[in-house]
């Protein structure tokens, strides 16, 4: 199935699904349910995509840039799911959908050919340090996106302006809580991948790397400080602030560090 | 498209456009004169149907009528029964007939008529209207269905629109700026300071967005003490004001206070307090309770009484926006149903209903032997022709208007008329 026809449909109910949240916030008296059963109709069949590609190159297919971008764009998906489902919010939707969507199609369009496997890279604890590394910076990118909403309601709130996006983005307190659950879920991801990651990196390297490592515990200390701010009282426009940097770091860590720091370990 | 000519929906009424307070009262109805209004009409002849809509801003009785002898009729009983001069009443008061006192209505119900533009109130009132007439046995299918469409038509335009979505009244623009701070207020603490007309209003407001057991703080305790004991919530003395604070989620002050009651110094001790956790402030008084530059505070946001007028201001202009949206929806639900009352014409009806009686008889027919299919034709054309008679003489001679289209309705739904061919 080198067409990908299970990922383009995906896809196409990741859009449905877009439009569907967009009509939901214009439209407030239509019922939620299409949009969380599009998203999971989607993931669904993305799944089977990956799992075929998977079973063409005996690896997660995260080794080729298309591959890994369909598997961010999946847990973005699944992320969303889990952050719908624990806050019940529909209206957030429309603005982390296009994140799904983005990632995903780009899987699609990237080059998908699999490079010669390095033999080090085999085996289950290199699998599960990157997909959980993966799915660690979907939770982020979506903390980064609702803390942008965050920020764009405090200020309408200050300015007292109350118009249309002020009537359908949610309640600070009901954003402040994704944002809590979001970082909650990258930073246990992120801190499992770089614990599977340094054992991994012992047992094959001997050595422990390089400043990939430096820049993920960086990271994830600035999101473990948001959360230990956040339960003492720090909750708002800061915490907001703090969760776009450590995206900023994160930014940092795939391109800078990445492509100048790190030759073993660089993502390509 | 006319309405159906043999009966024509009249629309007396006085209303906040032509009518002033002083009569407005005078025709106001409770329910229970709502209902004795309509049974002393309709045992007097002078209505046969209609229902009758009465509110703060409006009083408007519907009925169905041969001619526009119905305006003289009712406002002769309204001056007789309320002892209210007639003259002054018919100078006050307006007259609508057949499509225009529809399409009054349907604006009516979509709130496009209201002092208050899209105000959501007045689509129950015009459905308790509806239920009441129905007790009072004013209302058949006619009637029913025009109060039930008017219904739709205001469903409608406060779905499809914002035309009610944006609050207009002071305290309800208060709480929607609490709402979008902390979301569900059930679980989050009011404290409201004076307990006089605005602090009522406020704390009566908090009580209905959900918040449970608001606190009253007022210098005059007993006063606290009522007004808490009204709403089920809780007084507290004049002295434990700057105790209450840190313990509200959302600050409402109304009094008359010369100097600032909630000053800076207060609001960081109250952070402090809480953490960090947001707090709200409402500052209704004037001159001000709480001192400006406590929206400085880190998580406080503070807002006075002109920042709310403002946003009143704003929402008004922004339901006005949606007006020629809402027209729209209104005379769309109005075709329909003028579409489906000019169905009930008597001569129309009659036509389809003998149309619907030849199929059935030719659909008989294909059953029966073709050598006999003549014979039995002309038998059965006879019959239903006998079976006809009757039904349509008293169709077509009954007097009342109301009654006639009500019996033409009935015909139509008995012999699924109405259904597409």
């Amino acid at each position: 199935m080198d067409s990908h026809l299970l990922g383009w449909v995906a896809v196409g109910l990741y859009v449905a699904a877009e439009a569907y949240t967009i009509l939901s916030l214009v439209r407030t008296r239509v019922p939620a349910l299409p949009g969380p059963l599009l998203i999971g109709a989607g993931l669904a069949l993305q799944f089977l995509d990956l799992e075929l590609s998977a079973r063409a190159m005996h690896s997660v297919p995260y080794k080729t840039i298309g591959g890994s971008m369909s598997l961010f764009g999946w847990m973005l998906g699944l992320s969303y799911l889990a952050l719908i489902f624990r806050h019940r919010e529909r209206a957030v939707g429309p603005f982390l959908i296009p994140f799904v969507i983005l990632f995903s199609t780009l899987g699609l369009l990237l080059p998908q050919a699999a490079p010669a496997v390095r033999p080090d890279t085999r085996g289950t604890m290199f699998a599960l340090h990157v997909t959980f590394a993966i799915l660690g910076y979907a939770a982020f990118t979506f903390s980064f996106v609702l803390s942008l909403l965050y920020l764009i309601q405090n200020r309408q709130l200050r300015k007292v302006r109350t118009g249309l996006l002020f009537s359908r983005l949610p309640a600070l307190d009901s954003i402040g809580g994704m944002i809590r659950t979001s970082v909650s879920i990258g930073l246990t991801v992120l801190g499992a991948s770089v614990v599977l990651g340094v054992i991994w990196a012992e047992r094959v390297w001997g050595t422990l790397p390089d400043a990939k490592l430096g820049a993920a515990i960086l990271t994830l200390a600035v999101y473990g400080f948001l959360l230990w701010k956040d339960r003492r009282g720090w909750v708002g426009e800061r915490v907001a602030l703090l969760s776009i940097l450590g995206f900023a770091l994160i930014l940092f860590s795939y391109t800078f560090v990445n492509f100048y720091f790190s030759a073993e370990h660089a993502f390509k | 498209m006319s309405i159906s000519q043999e009966a024509r929906l009249s629309l007396l009424g006085w209303s906040f456009r032509g009518a002033g307070v002083t009569v407005r009262e005078g025709v106001a109805f409770t329910a229970d004169e709502i209902r004795e209004a309509l049974t002393r009409l309709s045992k007097g002849g002078v209505i046969s149907e209609g229902v009758i809509v009465s509110t703060c801003h409006r009083s408007e009785i519907y009925s169905f009528a041969a001619d526009d002898s119905a305006r003289g009729a009712l406002t002769r009983f309204v001056s007789e029964w309320r002892g209210l001069d007639q003259a002054e009443l018919e100078g006050s008061c307006f007259y609508r007939a057949g499509e225009d006192a529809v399409r009054h209505l349907f604006r009516v119900a979509a709130g496009l008529d209201s002092l208050a533009l899209g105000e959501s109130e007045v689509l129950g009132q015009v459905r308790q209207a509806l239920s009441l007439a129905r007790e009072s046995g004013t209302t058949r299918a006619v009637m029913h269905r025009l109060f039930e469409s008017a219904v739709a038509a205001g469903k409608r335009v406060r779905s499809e629109t914002e035309i009610a979505r944006h609050p207009l009244s002071i305290p309800s623009i208060g709480f929607e700026l609490a709402m979008k701070v902390f979301g569900d207020l059930s679980k989050h603490r009011v404290l409201v300071i004076g307990a006089g007309e605005t602090g009522s209003l406020f704390a009566r407001h908090a009580v209905e967005a959900g918040v449970r057991e608001p606190v009253i703080v007022n210098r005059t305790f007993s006063r606290a003490e009522e007004l808490a004991a009204s709403i089920r919530g809780r007084a507290a003395p004049w002295d434990d004001l700057v105790r209450e604070v840190p313990l509200a989620d959302v600050v409402v002050s109304a009094t008359s206070s010369p100097v600032h009651l909630v000053t800076r110094a207060i609001v960081e001790a109250a952070m402090r307090e809480r953490r960090g956790r947001p707090m709200m402030l409402l500052d209704l008084a004037v001159p001000r309770d709480i001192a400006p530059d406590v929206q400085d505070v880190y998580n406080v946001y503070s807002y006075s009484i002109d920042d709310l007028e403002d946003v009143a201001k704003e929402n008004q202009s922004r339901r006005a926006r949606e007006v020629p949206v809402a027209e729209k929806i209104v005379q769309e639900e109005l075709e329909t149903y003028l579409a489906w009352l000019g169905n009930l014409s008597v001569v129309p009806t009659v036509t389809q209903w003998r149309r619907r009686l030849e199929e059935l008889r030719d659909l008989e027919l294909e059953r029966a032997p073709a050598s006999e299919r003549e014979k039995l034709k002309g038998l059965l054309d006879a019959f239903a022709a006998r079976i006809l008679f009757e039904p349509l003489n008293r169709l077509k001679g009954e007097d009342d208007p109301a009654r006639k289209l009500d019996r033409v309705e009935a015909v139509r739904h008995l012999f699924d008329l109405d259904k597409e061919p």
